[in-house]
């Protein structure tokens, strides 16, 4: 199981909380490594997130939705 | 040329601040944590002039009542300046019934008669128009000015080409400003311009031109006066670029990726500190005044946010209005 | 844990017509992009994602402020050979270009007698609904539409917008490609879930005057193009649960316009929407009517009805923005008057 992370996009403001613009991959769907699972959003910075691993992947925030920086939005087994 | 009034610049350029800081934070305050371009009190695209504010103080300090402005997409500077009436004009920035345009117009498109104000998102298109008002004011026999404020990348559009020609043609008393920021949204002069300076095609166009640099208010205060002057005395056209600092995005959402190392400067260029500075080696401005006047600007920006955000909305079927009169 | 099955790709409509720029210009060395902030921006509007990161400055260049100039740039290098993809930053901006687009993109063929073929897409955002008030939010594609000599295409979710933009750069005609702001799948900006959708890694066409049957249905046609396609589909499968059911026809090009499948659903209905988010007079859903008109009027059980905006310019204020734009409410509203 491996957790994947809002990705740490404002080094000044480390509390900034973000959050998933998009989700490109259903809850439950399968992921191979290096894909792109979602787009996350910090103020006006936006960023793509990678798979870190392959597998099924389940979403943990939903979009639109207030998320720190550093904490798990997806899961994938 | 009106006289130079160092503090009056200085209140304007703090007062421009405040208004834009002010604005700036309540754009964004609705519209977290996502941030949606058309969400919130304050919707759509915002174009703000923080780090500008030489440019309208300087050129404004010499109009008077009657003189006309056409301005660009980023306006908020100039209208203050020249003397707009700051409650209707964030009235109409947030989209309400007693704003300026009764809600149809937002930020880009900011209308007041009454100062000859006015406002468009089209990119050097108010230049033609400042000429017909221009036109006008000679036809009628009256010593008023038309003032066109548009960016350096503006200057490589047809209608800038056009404007300059027929201003020098028919010797309009229009002053056409370039406010030269170093960016066109994400292109660098270098990448946009071929001459280094607008101040050379406007001799190629048949009239003077001068560039003023390091955003000094009092340098463009000058340059304005000289150029207002001579269109009042029947003497024709001018051309005035002003190098001018953006402090902040091309328009609010902005990340500014593709600006690098050029964020890193911007601290030290801001206008105001520099002009404070400036005032107070000479004795012209003592850490009180500086305390009071930001705070004299701050009440006045809250009160026009209050007037704004208490104002009723439109209705639905005002949409439908003003189409013709 | 693993999983047999094969990860599904989805991709936003900007990042899905940006991809179709690159496999062309990966297979054909002829194509260039040109615009306002096209390069390291990746346009205001995401058309050109990832495009200067694989193909550098030289094949995709950032313009000045100067679309004349530029347009008609495009239009000489496409009469020598190359195939530019040339970007009009908002559709809104075409008054300080219209000349070389319908006076010389859209004519040299036909006044050359054809010996002369500008293979060139002339790509432009439209569209409204995020408060870009009258300068910033027109559709447009009525008044090019009307002028001869443009292709004009515009999809409405991203397997439309790659198959189009591949079909529109291998076409020697100019072709008008439009895309909606709101149908971009921008994080910054309100978006529908339909404007993320799995689009295949390689290139495809999506042939240009054929439109698409989104949604099967039997009582009413909804006939539109664009974001509207859209809504329309969220208005046809609200209306399920009210026993209603909706065709909706994604037109996909105006020129060559599909008239046979419009005219077939009709014929099967009866009953006949245009929604279209252009002014409502002298255009689009005139058109339509006039179709359905000349063929056979008698097929129509219920009067032709269409939703567009009104002839007003786009206002700020999101009140009045909202009651001029053919929303949800007023789609389902027409719906239902036209099965009472």
């Amino acid at each position: 199981m491996t957790e994947v992370p809002f990705p740490m996009m404002s080094e000044e403001e480390p509390d900034a909380e973000g959050v998933v613009g998009t989700w490109f991959v259903n809850h439950g769907e399968t992921v191979a490594a290096g894909q792109v699972i979602a787009e996350v959003q910090v103020d006006k910075v936006s960023q793509d997130v990678e798979a870190p691993v392959g597998g099924v992947m389940y979403q943990l925030v939903a979009e639109g939705v207030g998320v720190r920086q550093g904490d798990p939005v997806a899961r994938i087994d | 040329m009106n006289p130079l009034n160092r503090l009056d610049l200085y209140k304007q350029m703090v007062r421009i601040r405040q208004y834009e800081s002010r604005i700036l934070q309540e754009y964004h305050a609705d519209k977290k944590p996502a941030w949606d371009i058309g969400a919130g009190l304050i919707p759509g695209e915002m174009h703000l002039s923080a780090g500008q504010e030489p440019s309208a103080v300087g050129v404004c300090a010499n109009l008077k009542q009657g003189d006309a402005i056409t301005a660009p997409h980023r306006p908020h500077h100039f209208a203050l300046a020249h003397g707009v009436d700051m409650n209707a004009m964030t009235a109409e920035i947030y989209g309400r019934d007693t704003g300026l345009c009764h809600g149809k117009g937002g930020h880009m498109h900011l209308f007041d008669p009454e100062h000859h104000f006015s406002c468009s998102g089209i990119i050097a298109q108010g230049y033609p128009v400042a000429c017909g008002q221009a036109l006008a004011f000679k036809r009628t026999g009256t010593d008023h000015v038309a003032v066109a404020v548009a960016g350096e990348g503006a200057a490589n559009q047809g209608a800038f080409h056009e404007s300059l020609n027929l201003a020098a043609l028919w010797k309009l008393p229009v002053i056409f400003v370039i406010e030269d920021n170093d960016w066109a949204i994400s292109v660098p002069r270098s990448h946009s311009t071929a001459n280094a300076s607008n101040a050379d095609r406007a001799s190629g166009y048949g009239m003077p031109g001068v560039r003023v640099e390091n955003n000094d208010v009092e340098a463009v205060f000058e340059a304005a006066g000289v150029a207002i002057d001579r269109a009042r005395a029947g003497g024709g056209p001018s051309l005035i670029e002003i190098h001018t600092v953006r402090l902040w995005g091309h328009f609010e959402g902005d990340a500014q990726a593709y600006r690098g190392a050029d964020l890193d400067t911007l601290d030290a260029r801001d206008p105001i500190p520099l002009y404070a500075a400036t005032l107070a080696e000479i004795g012209d401005l003592s850490m009180d005044q500086v305390a009071s006047i930001a705070a004299d600007a701050a009440a006045e920006v809250d009160a026009a946010i209050t007037f704004a955000t208490s104002s009723p909305f439109p209705t639905a079927d005002d949409a439908l209005l003003h189409v013709f009169a | 844990m693993t999983s047999t099955e094969t990860p599904t790709r989805r991709i936003t409509t900007a990042k899905a017509m940006a991809e179709g720029i690159a496999l062309e210009m990966r297979r054909d060395p002829a194509v260039f992009v040109m615009g306002e902030d096209v390069g390291a921006y990746g346009g205001i509007f995401g058309s050109t994602t990832d495009l200067f990161a694989e193909f550098g400055a030289d094949r995709v260049i950032d313009t000045p402020i100067s679309e004349t100039g530029f347009i008609g740039a495009g239009i000489g290098a496409a009469v020598e050979g190359l195939r530019p993809v040339v970007e009009l930053m908002f559709i809104d901006f075409y008054g300080v270009c219209m000349d070389q687009i319908t006076n010389h993109m859209a004519k040299i063929h036909y006044e050359s007698g054809g010996n002369v073929t500008v293979p060139m897409v002339l790509m432009a955002a439209t569209g409204g609904g995020y408060s870009d008030a009258a300068q910033h939010s027109q559709c447009l594609w009525g008044t090019f539409a009307h002028l001869p000599g443009i292709k004009v295409v515009v999809p409405s979710n991203p397997y439309d917008a790659k198959g189009l933009m591949i079909s529109a750069i291998q076409d020697d005609n100019p072709v008008l490609y439009l895309f909606h702001k709101g149908a971009q799948g921008l994080v910054w900006m309100e978006k529908n879930p339909r404007s993320i959708a799995h689009v295949p890694e390689e290139s495809f066409t999506v042939p240009i005057g054929q439109a698409a049957i989104a949604r099967q249905g039997t009582d009413v046609t909804i006939v539109t193009l664009s974001l509207s396609v859209q809504h329309s589909l969220d208005v046809a499968e609200q209306l399920v649960g009210e026993g209603i059911s909706v065709e909706v026809i994604d037109l996909r090009s105006l020129v060559p316009l599909d008239t046979e499948t419009v005219l077939t659903s009709v014929a099967k209905t009866g009953r006949v929407l245009v929604v279209d988010e252009d002014y409502r007079s002298f255009g689009l859903t005139g058109e339509i009517a006039a179709v359905i008109a000349e063929h056979d009027p008698t097929m129509l059980k219920k009067p032709f009805r269409r939703l567009a905006v009104p002839d007003v310019p786009i206002p700020y204020a999101r009140v009045l923005e909202q009651a001029v734009l053919p929303t949800r409410d007023k789609i389902t509203d027409h719906v239902k008057e036209l099965m009472s």
